[in-house]
């Protein structure tokens, strides 16, 4: 991309609109661009051994690469066909491609503008699929923030520019902050961290303040086990969040901006740092910003390692060099956060969404989405769903068209038991909820809430009971300990699970959780401790049956607790082969070779070994969901 | 003991030290009918106990029990605190002491006092325990200069102990004692609080990571799909190992939920593991190391 190199400060709008324009008629030259996603999940399946490999070919054929241009590109959402490759402008979309295949995609389809069609996505196993959209995970989303990501570089300034990047900046800085915020108070966007606050609200309270100097913080601590949504347009896009940053210092007041990234996305981390300095060397960070007389700068923040430190207050803590306690909401961090100083905090995808609003105003944005919430929204589909990813929808779609028709269902034609939604301070949603559309309100009144986006399907080998009592542990470890109600109040609730679980529940442990989930609700001083029992109390509102099954007749219908299930051989299946034997970590099967095997229970440490081991067409071992039964 | 029936016996009582024992025996005598004058060295009552974390043998947490009481004693009519004061003249016999306490200068009115501590927060001055920097066992000088380039490399960062930490736990995989203690001397910081942040964030290790270390993902995408028998089959297979061969670590959520249950393997990520293949691949390595 090499003769429009930018090294210099860009004075002003005008010439970043003349250097978008330059950047867009050089990148008609291109005449095929081939992107590949190089987000964790893709290099995690080696997606950059197959950049290297296409650079390495393109260069020993000489093929000139101002007319192919190769890009990394941030996680476009569809990670269980991952490592994705697109290639632009045929609009083919190639899934799980290896190293290997780089040498039949430049053969073929680089060179003799061919299809690969071994490559392409293929429904129900059979029917192969080109084009991005008409997949159907594709097909009912709105990809307004990830539809982004294949189009750039990661990291690459230039590529952004093209994609009239920063203009929103520059826009911004010809309006009066006072009209900023009422652009954002106009489109409704809600905050996307968990709690949905209404963002312009906010950012007026910060306005409003006198004190100075003020602060803004991005909250991209994403906490939440089983969510990547944050995770993919950091490492994707952060040049995207930096403009939103700059937009919102420049209507508050603020000249600091911190970005606060947790340290197990070490990509993120690199990208946002390599995209924070691009933009500091062109004058988009630092003094004057494209002439408007605006200072601001970013500093960037590693996490290290602690749930709680996502609450705000907590942060702020740890921004300022201590350990993350929340503290007391009064006075609000708009009043007095980093420093005693006037400091707002929004999440990751609140800042995605400034730019966009800025651009296009705000009733195009209030045009997706419900009465109550605005706008699209990215979701972490993951557990028993067929099409695992990101999924990014308008507001309101009902939380069956997102798990049936975008994820495909349920693998192995199982049945659905619920869905998690909001994280450990979510709840589980039943199938009959299924039809609710997905804004913070309806979820709130069902008992699970919105959450950063996390949406975990669970099928019927899942035990709620577990779920509860999984969600329960982590919200224990993550506890900072400064409030009695939810350090004490947790430990408590876990006992009584783990004795459930442990087939040794009384009848009246029902109503006790009850009790104990209203007093940590109620006594408790942050978020963590004040939504920590909702898991427990949604599961005990939806599938009470289960918990039943549990403490009257012991027995765990999903065979998951292994104090409930135990494992056995059906004497008329066994073949006697012997692998299961070989494989027991315990020694707790014998038989004789050609007879039937027999699991003994109390040596079984239940690890589940034996049922992968045993061959796939004779199928004895067996789980069962009592424990007598075995004897 | 005999009681002296005199006639000018005295009702009331001193107790000397503000600890457990002095506020649990204050509210006693209080409310058997005397007049309890506690008399408290330092500057609060509560000693000891009110610096412990949990009480042997219930666990329970030890402020639980201690502030009810404290709060107790202050409350209490019959009781009078004597803090920032100390014992210097006894005399006199059983019923009628004569007892001479010197009341330290407080240079704040307790009556006025709300206790809203924000006299220390904004005090220029602080006292610090800081190791001496002979006392240091100093890690080797090459480290040494390595430390030094990362404490610059945040110099214009406001707060920066966490990230420089992040960087030493990178760097040795986990942090030496000395190292800290050395951080701790470098950038006059107390070691106690640099220790409560080791103790706080998770991401810090004290101890020595394996030569292969494991990070099982226990997020709950990796939970429903089975991530606990993978991490019992990582633990059984590495029972009988050396110590320094393997390190298991348990984290939430890696960020590749698709291909759950996911493991790192130093920097390797594995992923759509159940207890047959981690089995297999614990094996392997081992059977490497014998090689
Ligand atoms: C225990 C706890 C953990 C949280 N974790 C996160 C998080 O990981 N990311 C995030 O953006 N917000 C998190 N939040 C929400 C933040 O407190 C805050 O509401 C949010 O960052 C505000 O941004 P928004 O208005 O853009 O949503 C958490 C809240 C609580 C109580
Ligand atoms: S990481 Fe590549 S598709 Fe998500
Ligand atoms: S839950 Fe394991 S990687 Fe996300």
């Amino acid at each position: 991309m090499s003769e429009l190199k930018l090294n210099s400060v860009i004075a002003g709008k005008k010439e970043l609109e003349e250097i978008c324009n330059k950047l867009i008629s050089k990148n008609k030259n291109i005449k095929k661009t081939v992107s590949i996603c190089c987000g964790t999940g893709c290099i995690a399946n080696n997606s950059l051994e197959i950049v290297n490999k296409l650079q390495q070919l393109l260069k020993s054929r000489k093929i000139d690469n101002a007319e192919i241009k190769i890009l990394k590109s941030g996680c476009p959402g569809y990670c269980e066909q991952g490592p994705l490759v697109k290639i632009m402008p045929d609009d083919i979309l190639y899934t799980k491609v290896t190293p290997e295949d780089a040498e039949e995609i430049i053969n073929e389809t680089i060179i003799n503008n061919k299809t690969v069609e071994r490559l392409l996505f293929k429904e129900n196993g059979d029917k192969t699929i080109q084009k991005e959209n008409d997949i159907p995970f594709y097909k009912k989303q709105n990809r307004i923030l990830l539809g982004l990501q294949s189009k750039i570089d990661y990291t690459s300034l230039e590529d952004y520019i093209s994609i009239n990047g920063y203009q929103a900046a520059a826009k911004a800085f010809s309006m009066k902050p006072d009209n900023i915020i009422g652009e954002i108070v106009d489109s409704g966007l809600r905050g996307r961290g968990g709690a949905g606050f209404p963002t312009g609200r906010k950012w007026e309270q910060v306005k409003k303040q006198d004190n100075t100097p003020k602060y803004i913080v991005c909250n991209a601590d994403e906490g939440d086990p089983g969510a990547f949504m944050d995770r993919a347009v950091l490492e994707g896009n952060p040049h995207l969040i930096i403009e939103g940053l700059i937009i919102g210092g420049y209507a508050m007041g603020a000249e600091k901006g911190y970005v606060y990234v947790r340290d197990e996305y070490p990509l993120a981390v690199k990208n946002l740092k390599k995209a924070t300095d691009a933009a500091r060397k062109v004058g988009l960070l630092g003094k004057n910003i494209l002439g408007s007389g605006f200072n601001f700068d970013i500093v960037l923040y590693r996490g290290a390692g602690a749930f709680v430190c996502g609450e705000s207050s907590a942060l702020i803590k740890s921004i300022m060099g201590m350990a993350g306690e929340p503290k007391q909401k009064i006075p609000r961090n708009s009043v007095k956060g980093l420093w005693n100083k006037p400091t707002n905090i929004n999440n990751v995808e609140t800042w995605a969404n400034v730019p966009n609003i800025i651009n296009y105003g705000s009733s195009w944005f209030a045009e997706y989405g419900n009465k109550s919430s605005k706008g699209t929204k990215i979701f972490a589909l993951v557990g028993k769903i067929n099409n695992t990813g990101l999924v990014e929808v308008p507001m309101g779609i009902t939380l069956r068209e997102v798990i049936n028709d975008i994820g495909g269902g349920i693998p192995e034609g199982k049945k659905f038991k619920a869905v998690q939604t909001g994280g450990p301070s979510g709840g589980c949603l039943p199938d009959e909820k299924l039809d609710l559309p997905i804004d913070f309100d309806s979820l709130d009144e069902a008992g699970a809430i919105m959450g950063s986006g996390g949406m975990i399907v669970m099928d019927e080998n899942t035990c709620m009971v577990d779920v509860a009592k999984y969600f329960t542990d982590f919200n224990l470890n993550e506890s900072c300990g400064k409030c009695t109600s939810c350090r004490e109040g947790l430990s408590r609730l876990s006992e009584i699970l783990e004795r459930i679980i442990g087939g040794k529940g009384k009848e009246d442990d029902l109503l006790l959780m009850e009790e104990l989930s209203e007093y940590i609700i109620s006594t408790s001083l942050c978020g963590l401790g004040q939504t920590a029992p909702n898991p427990v109390l949604s599961t005990l509102r939806y599938f009470k049956d289960e918990y039943e099954a549990h403490i009257k007749e012991k027995r765990c219908p999903a065979k998951v607790c292994k104090s409930l299930i135990s494992f056995r051989i059906n004497p008329d299946k066994c073949i006697g082969c012997g692998k299961c034997a070989k494989s027991c970590p315990t020694n707790a099967i014998s038989g004789e070779k050609k007879h039937t095997h027999v699991i003994d229970p109390y040596k079984c440490v239940k690890c589940g070994r034996c049922l992968l081991e045993c061959p796939g067409k004779i199928q004895a071992v067996e789980k069962v969901d009592t424990f007598a039964e075995a004897k | 003991m005999s009681v002296t029936k005199e006639k000018n016996k005295n009702g009331s009582v001193v107790v000397v030290g503000g600890g457990i024992a002095g506020v649990q025996l204050s509210s006693d005598l209080a409310d058997s009918g005397y007049y309890v004058y506690l008399v408290e060295k330092t500057p609060s009552i509560g000693g000891i106990m009110s610096q412990l974390d949990k009480t042997f043998p219930t666990n329970d947490c030890s402020m639980c029990i201690l502030a009810p009481k404290l709060v107790g004693v202050g409350r209490n009519p019959n009781i009078e605190l004597l803090t920032h004061s100390e014992v210097k003249e006894f005399a006199g016999k059983p019923g009628n002491f004569k007892v001479k306490v010197v009341k330290h200068a407080r240079s704040v009115d307790p009556d006025k006092c709300t206790g809203c501590g924000l006299c220390t927060e904004n005090c220029p001055i602080q006292y610090k325990i800081q190791p001496k920097e002979e006392a240091l066992q100093i890690p080797e000088i090459e480290d040494r200069e390595e430390i030094d380039k990362i404490i610059n490399s945040y110099k214009d960062l406001d707060s920066p102990v966490v990230q420089i930490l992040l960087d030493i736990n990178e760097k040795y995989k986990y942090l030496p004692e000395p190292v800290l203690k050395y951080i701790s001397y470098k950038m006059d910081i107390p070691f106690s609080e640099i220790y409560r942040m080791v103790t706080f964030y998770k991401a810090f290790s004290l101890e020595p990571k394996g030569k292969y270390h494991f990070k099982v993902c226990m997020g709950t995408a990796c939970h429903v799909r089975g991530a606990e028998a993978v991490l019992e089959s990582i633990k059984h297979g590495i029972k009988d190992t050396k110590k320094d061969l393997f390190s298991v670590e348990t984290v939430n959520c890696l960020g590749v939920c698709a291909s759950g249950p996911v493991i790192v393997v130093n920097e390797t990520y594995y992923g759509n593991m159940n207890s047959k293949n981690t089995a297999e691949l614990v094996k392997k390595l081992i059977d490497k190391e014998n090689e």
